[in-house]
């Protein structure tokens, strides 16, 4: 245990700035060492707040929601509350974005910060006024005293309170003290974003930079055999043309003349061990996996009476690529042992470490500055680009270069999603009782950024800790076996949002909903009819909260018409999950079907993650997952054919657009528990279920694979 | 070849290859990098900028055709957050990552130009080409009515 004094340290910075110095991730935690911070809170003369804290803003909003927290205890005033993103160093061991965590592991400690400089800045008031403490009091950047009429701005205390001795057990806020938690906050950096001024990777411009895009192997696992640059060269503006470990990189004096120079370059690739790799090979391979038993990743109870009924299906899910709108880029300027670098990453840590053993230098000569970035989704966690980038600029002799991939790069060869297909089988007894549930999950580890080791791959608490969704089965059904089934594969997979259990997800939700048919019960009533028994059931490392989980579907039925007839040709359907034992979510979906087109109406989510901090924040969110979702229910697909990737735009691989966005209604459940969960991946996994089960609604007709194509409703 | 155009009302001249695409113009010789690259292909809606009162894709626009025309780009509309697509923007709090909506707001900066009251069907059909992976569309279309409101015919 760490007491307070370890956790935070006071000092005062050059410009009188007052700078208190705390941990945000546990995994951080000195080993009994020198207290080392690796977030502050700095307090300038001129009352301006600055958080410093090592998370990527990517669209979740952590630029809003941190702030928020800490301005909550601080008493600061919002206005002037910032967000000041963390380049690693030496005292980092965890530093990354992703997991939906942020707000998670960051509630506690920006909440001890904000405190403790709230109760130096009452003390150094306290003794500039000559007053007791307890007369004083905190209010919007200002300490207060009513008794002499007087108000002083903090900017005018962070000296004095800098030179106090850290305070002991500061006590934090009631909840219903709250005036900033827990009230619907808008974008602190909005105003950026929407006067063109706001700066993600691919805006960093720096003296001499020279601009490179890279040619990569067609085929996943290629080489380039060899190369001749005649053509490109002769190509206004491009400077040089290098072989790097990813390919063939055309570095120019601006995009244009790189993307030029790589039309003209005549590359040979060897094709390597993967020319004949296909979706539909990998699909094949799927399906003779799923004969085997495989790893049992959860075994519980035994059948209680005769199974007389037994339903089972099979769902397929296809692979998926990240395609966020800014493709992948940084900057990178080798100069000598030192290596700087300008990245839109979710692992500024990673890329550091990397770097650093490509290059050969330490770790201390790299320095990572995280950038805004266009959309992560966890293809940001990779560090690949990051690493590219440093190989070219060394390859090149060093100085800054910016290496932007194309649209068809980012497509081609991301971190992908994983295919699956999922066994489903479930037994009823004589009195319609379900009594018996099996998920068989065949996929693939996650194999990017590092390969799971040969232990890992006999362990089967590995694969329960990959297949979210499918040992995690919230329901009380008297016997249930889940197993995982590895297959490998030469593409790169990774996490996506929502990582592992959307897939499973999918399968859980839409079987449920073919077992409450064969039950002839509402699924809402089939759901709650088999979320008795214990109140908490753990699984794996997650504990699953079963009333929370009855409170939402309580709520959807209650705010979602739930049972009201709609038009010949419309149906609703629903589905809930429980995302990482954390955030409990509820979706119901209307659609229409016309003649194989799909179109969605509206869209109800209840929505439970604990302690509500930004709900303006969490209703972005389940919307964008709501999107997210139907774009990989309803258009998207990547396949593989002659061992590379198909889709190379927008074009082959859709995502949804403003006219298919249906109305979307979002219920919070009300602020509760003493931690905020997650809100960035919650929303997706039970998106599509919800959908496939209202377009059974609609249509009778059962989706059991993805995406959705018209000749599947025909 | 010498290319001459006018950018937010700033005149340019620039000497380059006659099928240089406008957006690597603007991001990288002139320096302007509020409009985005998403696709290079047209299917993105990342880079759209005004020529005129016409929404077109920077990525599809090459410099001879750029010859002697009027762009306005994301920066034009207002350095302070003032035209009445950006108040709507914010007022609407539309931004998740924010990358994509230099586009939607040229975009609907069109729009409102041709349409000053358009319905959720002419915003739909305006900005169907537009891509926003984070999935913001709900309040888009929420925010082009509430510029329609500020007078977003501006």
């Amino acid at each position: 245990m760490t007491t307070r004094r370890e956790f935070l340290k006071v000092s005062l910075l050059a410009g009188s700035a007052l700078a208190i110095g705390f941990r945000f991730d546990e995994a951080d935690a000195d080993d009994g060492k020198v207290f080392q911070p690796n977030a502050w809170v700095r307090i300038a003369a001129d009352g301006t707040v600055t958080i410093v804290v090592g998370k990527s803003e990517m669209g979740q909003g952590v630029r809003t929601s941190l702030p928020m927290i800490l301005a909550e205890e601080l008493e600061a005033d919002w206005t002037k509350v910032r967000l000041e993103q963390a380049s690693p160093g030496p005292q980092y061991r965890s530093l990354g974005t992703g997991g939906s965590f942020s707000v998670q592991s960051q509630w506690k400690p920006l909440r001890q910060a904000g405190a403790t400089a709230r109760e130096l800045l009452l003390t150094a008031a306290a003794a500039r006024l000559g007053v007791e403490r307890a007369s004083l009091r905190a209010e919007r950047g200002f300490v207060v005293s009513d008794v002499l009429q007087q108000r002083i701005p903090y900017g005018e205390l962070v000296a004095a309170a800098a030179a106090l001795p850290v305070p002991e057990n500061v006590p934090l806020k009631n909840a219903s003290e709250f005036r900033i938690i827990g009230k619907a906050t808008r974008r602190l950096d909005g105003h950026d974003i929407v006067t063109g001024r706001a700066r993600y990777g691919i805006d960093v411009r720096v003296p001499r930079m020279r601009y490179a895009t890279v040619v990569r192997p067609p085929v996943l696992g290629g080489s380039v055999k060899s190369f001749d640059a005649t053509r490109a060269k002769k190509i206004a503006g491009v400077r040089a043309v290098v072989q790097v470990s990813t390919g063939v990189a055309v570095i120019a004096d601006h995009t244009w003349a790189a993307l030029k120079g790589r039309e003209a370059l005549d590359v040979v690739f060897d094709a390597g061990p993967n020319a004949e790799f296909s979706s539909a090979l990998h699909a094949q391979r799927m399906r003779e996996a799923a004969a085997q038993p495989g790893f049992t990743t959860r075994k519980d109870g035994s059948i209680s009476s005769p199974v007389v009924k037994r339903i089972e299906s099979t769902y397929q899910y296809p692979f998926y690529a990240h395609a966020p709108v800014e493709t992948m880029n940084t900057v990178a300027d080798v100069r000598g042992d030192r290596c700087e670098l300008w990245s839109p990453t979710q692992a500024p840590q990673d890329v550091r470490k990397n770097v650093a053993t490509l290059l050969g230098i330490p770790q201390d000569n790299v320095t990572v500055h995280v950038t805004l970035i266009g959309g992560g989704f966890g293809r940001r966690l990779g560090w690949d680009y990051a690493v590219e980038a440093a190989e070219v600029s060394k390859a090149a002799g060093g100085g800054p270069v910016q290496v932007l991939w194309s649209r068809a790069d980012d497509m081609k060869h991301g971190y992908f999603q994983a295919a699956s297909l999922h066994q489903m089988s479930a037994g009823f007894d004589a009195d319609g009782k379900l009594v018996s549930w099996s998920h068989k999950k065949v996929s693939s580890p996650h194999n990017a950024r590092s390969k799971p080791t040969a232990e890992q791959m006999q362990d089967p608490t590995f694969f329960r800790d990959i297949s979210w969704g499918v040992y995690d089965v919230p329901y009380d059904i008297p016997f249930i076996e889940t197993a995982y089934l590895p297959v490998a594969t030469p593409v790169p997979i990774g996490p996506w949002r929502a990582v592992f259990s959307p897939s499973s997800t999918f399968a859980r939700e839409s079987f449920l909903d073919e077992l409450a048919h064969a039950a002839g019960l509402d699924p809402i009533e089939f759901r709650l009819a088999h979320l008795g028994g214990a109140e908490k059931l753990t699984a794996g490392d997650v504990t699953i909260d079963r009333p929370r989980l009855r409170r939402v579907l309580e709520t959807l039925r209650a705010k979602s018409d739930w049972g009201k007839p709609l038009p010949k040709g419309s149906g609703r359907g629903m589905a809930c999950n429980v995302y990482d034992g954390d955030t409990h979510v509820a979706y119901s979906a209307e659609v229409t079907v016309r003649e194989g087109k799909i179109r969605v109406d509206r869209v109800v989510c209840v929505f439970d993650c604990g302690v509500v901090v930004n709900p303006a924040g969490i209703e972005a969110q389940v919307e964008g997952g709501v999107i997210w979702s139907l774009s990989s229910a309803l258009k998207s697909e990547l396949t593989f054919r002659n061992g590379g990737a198909e889709q190379s735009s927008y074009r082959d691989f859709e995502v949804l657009r403003i006219d298919e966005a249906p109305k979307i209604e979002v219920h919070l459940i009300p602020s509760h528990g003493d931690t905020p969960f997650g809100a960035g991946e919650p929303p997706v996994p039970p998106m599509v279920p919800a959908l496939v089960n209202a377009i059974h609604a609609a249509t009778g007709k059962r989706v059991r694979k993805l995406p959705i194509r018209a000749e599947d409703l025909a | 070849m010498t290319i001459r155009f006018s950018v937010n009302g700033r005149d340019e001249a620039v000497d380059v290859d006659g099928a240089m695409p406008l957006l690597w113009i603007l991001r990288d010789l002139l320096g302007m990098t509020g409009t985005k690259f998403g696709c290079g292909v047209g299917v993105c809606g990342a880079c759209t900028v005004l020529e005129g009162d016409r929404a077109v894709r920077a990525c599809q626009v090459t410099a001879a055709e750029a010859q002697g025309k009027r762009f306005t780009t994301i920066e034009g509309l207002s350095s302070d957050g003032t035209h009445p697509c950006q108040r709507a923007w914010l007022e609407e709090d539309v931004s998740q990552c924010g990358y994509c909506q230099a586009g939607m707001i040229m975009n609907a900066c069109a729009l409102l130009r041709r349409t000053p009251k358009p319905s959720d069907a002419d915003i739909d059909a305006a900005l169907r080409d537009s891509v926003c992976r984070c999935g913001t569309y709900v309040r888009i279309r929420r925010a082009v009515h509430t510029a329609a409101k500020l007078g977003g015919t501006k």
